[in-house]
């Protein structure tokens, strides 16, 4: 047999060797199937966590990402910069927040009328009750992040215009 | 612990708006940012970014409100139905803007690895450019260049008074200057259409053939004598320097010539010579004749003495007094000629004098069956500053010969006009056999005849010649294209101003 056609078949060998294993096994040894998995209890504020830490983390890169790339000489960068930094606080504000109320259920929160509202906390904390009530505030710090990347965006396109006007007299 | 709800509900309702707000903002410039160059990717991931952050602001923020609304108004069981799916997407909002910030780092490459290939591309562009414009100028120098040289050589070809001729390698003429033209007599259209070669100029054929043979083995002729004929049956005498071109940058084998008219080089130059030839003959001739003059009157006289008396030899002695009389004539016909001869010069009329040699000819036996055609350029008087006899002398002469070249039967012309540079011509053409080449150049030589022994003295046209000289014109024969032959006697015009 020639040296290529046994390496062909080698190969096939080898990527069909575990279907026809997984097909004989279900065959052979039948047991209860069970065909999607349940999702149930805390799953979804883990999820919820998971993505503000992606998002924290990606704010955090983003800003090693423009010092390490020397973009803070741009003031654009800079505000950009800064935006991400307020998202990154925001997201550990979202942590803290959903920590408390939806893991480990320390704070609650009820309205009592449409001017008051009762922080209640596991050990009557009032420490936790008004760390609770600030980071409930959390908008403190999103719309900020939302401010500088508005402005952020501005100044590069206010820098790349006089950039193209310079090139168009020149 | 009871704490005031307003701040979280002002801060809550007022931070979503404005997130709502900014988000838009953003992606507005982010949009615009892109448009200024579409092809930057770092503009590309700050909009992706901005729609991102305000898919997750639009989200959000529609959240907080509703679920501020439907607190406030007492349907928190509605707020419970409906925040799973507002958190969905408010999750999948953010979790996408961090996905997408931390391609940042990638877009930055990908950007810069475009910059530089555009960079690169300009740089070449640039390069390009500049050898272009290199090659630019470099093709308008040499085209300059070129032009300037094929202009010259344009002027050269053109202007040149002597022939130039280009023929292929047939030896048909490709190209002809204005002087080959004026040359050959021939147009220069129908030497290009007729493919005329340069062959059918010559007036010897096999003087042809040995040049051809001579420039294709030699690759070149230099100074090579000829006779061409031109278009109205002139010959010109030519000197001929020829080369071959073997053809380069794709063009075709040619030849060039370049032709020099010495016509009338030549022509001077004989008459150089016959001049000398004939002075020489003079001087001697007027020594021999002035020795012998003085014997043949002795002799003459003492024969005519002897035939006053009676006696047995008066035939005798006749017969001598007559042949001396002959002696004297040639001997006062050479005196004439080497200038010895009585000479009284006054303005005298040409027209005049030639008219009445041929009224006295007219009634000779020799010019009975002889048709004579008189021509004269302008009714006015060609007045000349010479000899009456001697001219009248010399004119007649002129018309003996045409007669008997004529045969006694035949036309002879004769013409008279005068040139703006005060110069009378007098030509006397025959339609007759001609002369022969061989004896043209010694027509002028005294004693020399073509006609029976006996019948001429050869001394005609020397005399004519001498007579015509010291007048201070000239005398040239040449064949007529026709037939027959041309005298022509050059003199210069009589002014007051010239001659007093």
């Amino acid at each position: 047999m020639r040296p290529e056609t046994l390496h062909r078949a080698y190969a096939l060998g080898r990527h069909c060797c575990l279907p026809a294993a997984m097909t004989a096994m279900a065959v052979l040894f039948p047991e209860n199937g069970f065909a999607t998995q349940m999702h149930q209890g805390s799953e979804g504020i883990i999820t919820h966590q998971t993505g503000h830490l992606l998002f924290l983390f990606s704010m955090i890169v983003l800003i090693f990402t423009v010092t390490g790339k020397g973009l803070v000489r741009e003031k654009g960068w800079r505000l950009i910069q800064v935006s991400a930094f307020f998202f990154a606080l925001w997201n550990i504000d979202a942590l803290a927040v959903h920590f408390l109320d939806n893991q480990i259920y320390a704070v609650k929160l009820e309205l009592i009328s449409f001017t008051d509202v009762r922080v209640m906390t596991n050990e009557d904390s009032p420490f936790l009750a008004y760390v609770y009530y600030f980071l409930k505030l959390d908008h403190i710090l999103c719309v900020p992040a939302m401010f500088f990347l508005y402005r952020g965006l501005s100044c590069l396109l206010a820098d790349e215009q006089k950039a193209s006007e310079k090139e168009e007299t020149e | 612990m009871t704490l005031s709800f307003i701040p979280i509900l002002l801060i809550d309702v007022l931070g979503s708006v404005a997130m709502v707000i900014l988000a838009l903002l953003s992606l507005y410039k982010a949009r615009k940012l892109r448009g200024m160059d579409p092809a930057n990717a770092v503009f590309l991931y700050l909009m992706w970014i901005s729609t991102g952050f305000t898919v997750f602001a639009v989200s959000r923020s529609f959240g907080h409100i509703v679920r501020q609304f439907l607190t406030l108004t007492g349907n928190g069981l509605a707020w419970q139905s409906i925040s799973a799916y507002s958190g969905s997407v408010n999750t999948a909002s953010f979790m996408l803007v961090g996905l997408i910030t931390l391609f940042f780092n990638q877009s930055w490459k990908i950007n810069e690895k475009i910059l530089s290939g555009r960079e690169k591309l300009e740089t070449a562009h640039l390069k390009l450019m500049d050898l272009n414009q290199t090659l630019e100028q470099k093709v308008v120098e040499r085209t300059e260049r070129l032009t300037s040289s094929e202009h010259k050589c344009r002027r050269i070809f053109e202007q040149s008074l002597d022939t130039i001729i280009v023929a292929d390698s047939g030896f048909k003429i490709q190209e002809i200057n204005a002087s080959g033209i004026e040359l050959t007599g021939y147009n220069r259209d129908a030497m290009i259409m007729e493919e005329m070669t340069l062959g059918r100029f010559f007036q010897d054929p096999q003087e042809w053939e040995r040049i051809c043979a001579k420039i294709n083995e030699e690759a070149y002729i230099l100074n090579e004598e000829a006779d061409f004929l031109r278009s109205d049956g002139k010959s010109v005498f030519v000197l001929i320097t020829g080369g071959v071109d073997y053809g380069a940058f794709g063009c075709a084998k040619s030849y060039h010539f370049i032709i020099k008219n010495v016509n009338d080089k030549r022509n001077m130059e004989r008459q150089i010579a016959q001049a000398d030839k004939l002075a020489a003959l003079g001087e001697l001739s007027a020594g021999v004749a002035h020795e012998i003059n003085n014997p043949l009157g002795i002799i003459l006289g003492y024969t005519q003495l002897m035939l006053k008396e009676q006696s047995d030899f008066e035939d005798d002695l006749k017969i001598i007094e007559k042949h001396v009389k002959n002696c004297k004539t040639v001997v006062s016909d050479l005196l004439a000629f080497s200038r010895k001869g009585s000479l009284e010069m006054q303005p005298v009329e040409m027209n005049k004098i030639i008219n009445d040699v041929i009224g006295f000819l007219s009634n000779h036996a020799d010019f009975r069956n002889v048709d004579i055609h008189r021509t004269s350029g302008s009714d006015a008087t060609f007045l000349v500053y010479g000899n009456e006899q001697e001219l009248g002398q010399v004119v007649i002469n002129l018309m003996i010969n045409a007669a008997h070249a004529v045969k006694h039967s035949g036309q002879i012309d004769i013409e008279t006009f005068k040139t703006e540079r005060d110069q009378i011509f007098i030509n006397v053409k025959d339609n007759g056999t001609g002369i022969r080449k061989k004896d043209i150049i010694k027509i002028f030589d005294p004693f020399f005849t073509t006609k029976p022994l006996g019948q001429g003295t050869g001394l005609g046209l020397s005399v004519g010649y001498g007579i015509i000289k010291r007048h201070g014109g000239i005398i040239t024969v040449r064949n007529r294209s026709s037939s027959g032959a041309e005298f022509s006697i050059k003199l210069p015009a009589y002014s007051e101003e010239n001659y007093i």
